[in-house]
């Protein structure tokens, strides 16, 4: 078995036992919501069954992955998981931030954030392109369509 | 048949009311532009205009979210001719044939003609959706709950059939969408269910930002560290009118890549993206030259996208008449039906006749729309991919969070499109599919209470499902679609990319 097959191997055993322990999860939470009967079905009963359905098709899913084992299959392009990090904590921040300093600072600091990480632009452009987007969208998102965004400190 | 053409009429005068007309042009443009352009797709942006909606009398909201569905089918041919590259995964297969005449320097036969078949696959699935959704709809009022639940059954596990991967795996997302569907209060009883004391779980989990982190936010971070440089078109695009022996060879493709479109469009679970391959599978099969598909032969184009064109106006009836989506995209204006405080089903006809034949008629206006802007503007549509990525990329997630925290005002939302995006992002990883786990979602909540309505008519006797013709119909369905797999290796969606 090559390297490739066997990192599919391995991400389908870890996906299987992440199904099969949330299945678990669901059909013990499922229980403590009652389950009733089949005539008077309770809170929990499609939680519950839902819950095995989800534990059954875990293994189908580890066993139909041992057999293809030795099968080519679709590979998902490499993906730069730093990165992503980077920009989900920038994600969070943006979302603690939002109401504090309002939108327009902080969409142009997570903008800037975001351009600038890419390498691809230099500082001036970044930051002025940042600029420009944080006021225009929200020109367009507050005055003209009406949605209420935050405007935290700069509010006056 | 006179009463559905009277109805029609009645459609036209409210979709040709200024404002209605105003939104299905906007509707038809932004779905055209983000059929053109890479990482925002229908469903996000439908997902993510929702609360813009929100002040919108919601005939115009429909008629501009419908807009957006099948003017990005319009948008997605356009790339996938000019740069080999599909907008929009309906259109993955224009790109076989579609490209190499536009290397050939018949761009513009290919252009045209895709255009003029999808108008004309619009117009026949207009038609067909006039005169068969009203007689589904009655026929649904002879639905009970075991029929609706039956019928979502067999849709899921179509969706799961047709998937582009295991369709263990497409199960899989399946059930864990009726599960995350059943967050929040309990439908029937109002028990809290796994919402950890929380009040905004009460709710239920936001689709729209639930779709947003998903295929939104989670294409841009999987994206991250590519550099990825569109190689735009610079020749010059002559002659978008196809010659007469273009018509000819294309007459028949479209007329049955309308017609194949359409009823497939219908059948709950299709969607648009799986039609186009039975089309060019039919086309090549019906050719005296199967040799020379791929090399840049007209029906490969007009066959496919006349079909994606007509199954996108099929998905409308289990829409509209029934309350059923086909697709995510549709799962998401069921979504925003529910959002406006309306009741998607038989009675939707009956009770919103302004919303069910403005939003029909509205589509064969914005299809006459997207006629005539299309062709001439597809210099400007293209410029637009000359927008580094970067731009764009940063750009969809702001778009994302704004979308997310205007849902409620609130930025609770926000934190659960960044949380969709990293499991959006690690279901790409593991090599699932997203798509199942948000109709499941939806559905979930009217799987359920149908379920538990039909057990307590039986008295809890899970036969009442085999017992009544159409539940039973649709169940033998559904399990002929489980067991399918074992019988053949090959099913249709199986291996095709994924760009939706």
């Amino acid at each position: 078995m090559d390297s490739a097959k066997k990192t599919n191997l391995r991400l389908d055993t870890v996906s299987a036992a992440f199904w099969f322990a949330l299945a678990g999860a669901v059909c013990y939470g499922a229980s403590l919501l009652g389950l009733g009967s089949a005539g008077e079905p309770g809170s929990g009963f499609i939680l519950f069954w839902s819950g095995l359905i989800l534990a059954v098709l875990s293994l189908v899913v580890l066993a139909e992955s041992i057999r293809a084992a030795g099968e080519t299959r679709h590979e998902s392009g490499s993906i730069s998981w730093p990165k992503v990090f980077l920009v989900l904590a920038a994600l969070v921040l943006y979302g603690l931030l939002l109401e504090r300093l309002g939108f327009i600072l902080t969409s142009f600091l997570l903008l800037s954030f975001l351009l600038g990480i890419s390498d691809e632009a230099k500082w001036p452009t970044v930051l002025t392109v940042a600029t420009g987007a944080a006021l225009g969208s929200f020109v367009l998102f507050d005055l003209w369509l009406q949605i209420r965004l935050p405007k935290g400190i700069l509010e006056f | 048949m006179l009463d559905s053409l009277a109805s029609l009429a009645f459609g036209f005068t409210v979709a040709l009311q200024p404002q209605n007309l105003f939104y299905c042009f906007l509707g038809v443009t932004m779905g055209t532009l983000v059929g053109i352009l890479p990482g925002l797709g229908p469903t996000v942006t439908i997902a993510l205009l929702l609360p813009v909606t929100f002040q919108l009398n919601p005939v115009a909201a429909i008629i501009m979210l419908s807009g957006i569905c099948y003017g990005a089918m319009y948008g997605g041919s356009t790339t996938s001719i000019l740069l080999n590259i599909p907008g929009e995964a309906a259109s993955v297969v224009t790109c076989l044939d579609g490209y190499q005449m536009a290397r050939q320097g018949r761009g513009g036969p290919a252009l045209g003609i895709s255009a003029f078949g999808s108008f004309i696959a619009g117009t026949i699935s207009l038609f067909g959706l006039v005169f068969l959704a009203p007689t589904l709809a009655e026929f649904g009022l002879r639905f009970g709950p075991p029929e609706y639940f039956a019928l979502m059954v067999m849709g899921l596990t179509v969706v799961a059939y047709l998937a582009r991967r295991s369709m263990a795996k497409a199960l899989v997302m399946t059930v864990f969408g009726i599960i995350l569907g059943c967050i929040g209060l309990d439908p029937m009883t109002a028990t809290p269910r796994f919402t950890f004391g929380s009040l905004e779980l009460a709710d239920g989990i936001s689709l729209p930002a639930m779709v947003m982190g998903l295929f939104g936010i989670a294409e841009v971070l999987e994206n991250l560290g590519v550099r990825t440089k569109v190689q735009v078109f610079s020749g010059k695009i002559k002659e978008l009118l196809p010659n007469r022996e273009d018509w000819r060879r294309s007459a028949g493709p479209i007329g049955r890549g309308s017609l194949l479109g359409f009823f497939l469009g219908i059948v709950p679970g299709v969607g648009a993206i799986v039609p186009q391959f039975v089309s060019y599978a039919l086309e090549k099969k019906l050719s005296a030259y199967p040799e020379r598909f791929g090399t840049g032969e007209i029906e490969g184009v007009a066959g496919p996208e006349a079909c994606n064109n007509a199954a996108m106006g099929g998905t409308f009836i289990p829409l509209l008449s029934l309350g059923i989506p086909s697709s995510a995209t549709t799962a998401v204006l069921l979504g925003a039906l529910m959002i406006y405080g309306l009741t998607p089903g038989p009675l939707l006809i009956k009770n919103s006749p302004d919303l069910f034949w403005g939003v029909i008629a509205s589509m064969y206006i914005g299809n006459v729309l997207l006629l005539i802007l299309n062709l001439p503007l597809i210099p400007l549509w293209i410029s637009f991919l000359k927008i580094p990525y970067t731009y764009l990329a940063s750009f969809i997630i702001l778009f994302c969070l704004i979308g997310a925290y205007s849902l409620n005002n609130n930025t609770v939302d926000i934190f659960v499109a960044i949380l969709f995006s990293l499991f959006g992002l690690l279901l790409k990883r593991f090599d699932f599919e997203p798509a199942p786990l948000v109709l499941a979602f939806v559905l979930g909540p009217m799987l359920e209470t149908n379920l538990r309505r039909s057990l307590i008519l039986s008295d809890g006797g899970f036969r009442i499902f085999l017992e009544r013709p159409i539940s039973a119909a649709f169940i033998l369905l559904a399990l002929a679609a489980l067991a399918a797999p074992l019988l053949s290796k090959v099913r249709p969606g199986y291996g095709l990319s994924e760009e939706d």
